[in-house]
């Protein structure tokens, strides 16, 4: 190529290179690009002089219209990338009534996530009523800035805009409407929205949490936020349940419920707030989990003196078998894309986790270490199940590949049980004895920054992470 | 030729430029009310372990059933004591044998009556697994009282697993109190 030409590359590169706005993919490869455009450009130019530079100029036209689209979906944070440095944020108290609350459970929802880094309001220059200026808050190391105003005490009008500091203005303004008894839902929706701009994945701020929790020697089963917020008792009948399952879409949960002295499975339907008896026998009838489409449940019984896995079809009621055992065979978890099912078996002396098709077939071990492994559940992209093991006396909580590869222990101290994942698979929430009695704890899911969201009160266990 | 060529790479430079610089701004226009509760449950009140809206079952009937009652020579589980098991274990001990031999006795001479074994475990280990683990401490004492020359129809098995503890102190004499069968007579379960 010629000095001109080479010129050309050079200048093309630069702009990709040095503009913080472009893909960096599109900045490596730019240098690529242009000599490929020019080597092309160079060789026609001889044969077709015309032709080719109205080829040559409409293409270029077309990757910096292609370019400038991908542009805009900018990704501050990469999450799936190993190694993640946190992005240093500013989440100011927002102007108006309730605006310090909504503030606060922004900045609480962003800050356990992990990915990024709250500033201390105690360091900001600027005011809440002062326009943004880059200026004010580079000099106290935030990379992105959030602000808002609240309107209104009764209907609320909240506006809020996401500011990049290097780029020194506004990347995100949205206006909510809401009534003030919603306002923890408003700040967590705004909290999904900024997420999702910084990193591109949805974020888990609106889910809930359903759980079993004690009162007065009976139990019972309870709802509240992700947090640990708005803890409310559902009105069913019977004295103990176990830990409900969630269906995918979130619409119902079943249940199992020991009334008049049979353990039954039980559904609730939160469309119609209505509970549904599926099946009861004699023996334990322990429910599983739905099937993806929703329209099935796996469930153990041990009604006819042996154990055994079914599956039972909501509609019509079609119950089939799908194993048989005289062991203890309980406990089944389908995998979120239906094709497997994890479940607990003593056909080796000790309760330990197998897992098989959905058919009841090719059945193999999971679990090889320790003498008790038991309480399976999988991780939103059926890529790792999460279950409880006997560590020296006590129980503590555990990933595994489902292949048995890497299994790794993710609590240590007191009694940890119960795990779920949340429906992003980033975080587990489990129970937990180690502040006296049962509580509710949330931890990442490399077993990061354990925290403890049910009320000192409530004696709580079973968690289940809503999928939405 | 020259000429024309640089022009036109200002302008795809100006294209660049443009391209490159363009930000996203969502203009305030969005309305959103946030997905409300009220397809999960009632709205919170701020009181602790108030109960809320209780769930309507369909169809609640206003009177109350008769349930018959057959009476029956009073048996409450204090008659015949617990009987207990080692930890992890649904074997029936040497010392639980004594308890129900006369528990098998006691059902020989009374014909009519019937019982319920309960199964229970000390609350170490998963609920799920210890309901089975309760449910399989309930039938081998069924099994022994069954050898031992009564009719299986006549004993009623359920298990409650860690629920309902006699105690709950973490000690291994608490622990043990509560790995048990109850004898509870009356009619047998549905």
């Amino acid at each position: 190529m010629k000095t001109k030409e080479l010129m050309v590359v050079q200048i093309w590169h630069n702009i990709f290179a040095h503009s913080r706005s472009c893909p960096p993919e599109a900045a490596r490869n730019s240098e690529a690009f242009a000599s490929l455009f020019l080597n092309t450009f160079i060789e026609y130019r001889q044969k077709k002089p015309l032709k080719c530079y109205a080829i040559f100029f409409s293409a270029l036209f077309a990757v910096c219209c292609l370019l400038s689209t991908a542009v805009e979906a900018k990704i501050y944070i990469d999450i799936t990338s190993p190694a993640i440095k946190k992005l240093p944020i500013a989440i100011q108290e927002f102007s108006g009534t309730e605006g310090k609350q909504i503030a606060d459970i922004i900045r609480d929802d962003l800050e356990f996530t992990g990915f990024f880094l709250c500033i201390d309001r105690a360091a900001y220059i600027e005011s809440s009523a002062e326009a943004f200026n880059p200026k004010n808050w580079s000099v106290i190391g935030a990379e992105a800035v959030v602000k808002g105003t609240v309107i209104g005490e009764q209907n609320i009008t909240a506006v809020v805009s996401l500011y990049d500091v290097f780029e020194g203005h506004e990347i995100f303004k949205k206006q909510y409407k809401t009534g003030k008894s919603a306002i923890r839902q408003l700040a967590h929706t705004i909290a999904n929205d900024i997420y999702k701009h910084i990193t591109g994945e949805e974020g888990i701020f609106g889910t809930k949490v359903a759980f079993v929790a004690e009162d007065e020697g009976k139990k019972g089963l309870y709802m509240m936020d992700w947090d640990g917020a708005g803890v409310k008792r559902l009105g069913i009948k019977g004295n103990f349940v176990l830990r409900p399952h969630w269906s995918q879409d979130g619409s119902k949960i079943v249940y199992s419920s020991e009334r008049g002295g049979q353990w039954g499975i039980y559904l609730l339907d939160f469309t119609k707030m209505s509970e549904k008896k599926l099946f009861a026998s004699r023996g334990l009838n322990i429910a599983g989990n739905f099937s993806p489409d929703g329209d099935e449940i796996m469930f153990s019984s041990s009604q006819d003196e042996m154990y055994g896995l079914y599956n039972l079809r909501i509609s019509d009621s079609k119950l089939t078998r799908i194993t048989s055992a005289r062991w203890i065979e309980i406990s089944p978890a389908v995998s979120p894309d239906g094709k497997l099912v994890a479940f607990v078996s003593d056909r080796g002396g000790t309760p330990q986790i197998y897992i098989m098709n959905r058919n009841g077939h090719d059945t193999r071990r999971l679990t090889f270490e320790g003498s008790y492994n038991t309480s399976p559940g999988w991780s939103p992209d059926n890529k790792k199940i999460v279950f409880v093991g006997r560590v020296s006396g006590k129980q503590q909580i555990f990933i595994i590949s489902p292949d048995s590869s890497e299994p790794t222990q993710l609590t240590d101290k007191w009694n940890n049980e119960d795990p779920s994942f949340s429906p992003d698979g980033r975080f587990i929430i489990f129970s937990s004895d180690r502040n006296g009695d049962s509580s509710i704890y949330i931890m990442r899911a490399n077993g990061e920054s354990q925290k403890k969201i049910t009320p000192p009160w409530l004696r709580a266990f079973g968690p289940r992470w809503s999928p939405n | 030729m020259k000429r024309i060529f640089l022009l036109v790479l200002a302008l795809v430079l100006v294209f660049v430029f443009a391209g490159c610089a363009k930000r996203a701004v969502t203009t305030p226009v969005e309305q959103e009310a946030p997905k409300e509760t009220a397809q999960k449950a009632a709205p919170v009140e701020q009181t602790p372990m108030e109960a809320e809206e209780p769930v309507m079952a369909k169809a609640e009937p206003k009177k109350v059933e008769t349930m018959p009652v057959r009476e029956i020579t009073e048996a409450k589980s204090f008659q015949f004591g617990n009987i207990h098991f080692d930890f992890d274990k649904y074997t029936i001990r040497e010392d639980a044998k004594p308890t129900l031999k006369s528990i098998a006795d006691w059902l020989i001479k009374n014909r009519d009556a019937k019982m319920i074994l309960e199964g229970y475990c000390d609350d170490r280990g998963t609920n799920e697994y210890n309901l089975a683990l309760g449910e399989k401490r309930a039938k081998s004492a069924r099994d022994y009282i069954v050898s031992a020359g009564v009719t299986k129809n006549r004993l009623d098995t359920i298990s409650y697993g860690e629920e309902k503890p006699l105690c709950k102190e973490q000690t291994e004499d608490c622990y043990q109190k509560n790995r048990r069968v109850e004898f509870v007579s009356g009619k047998a379960g549905k």
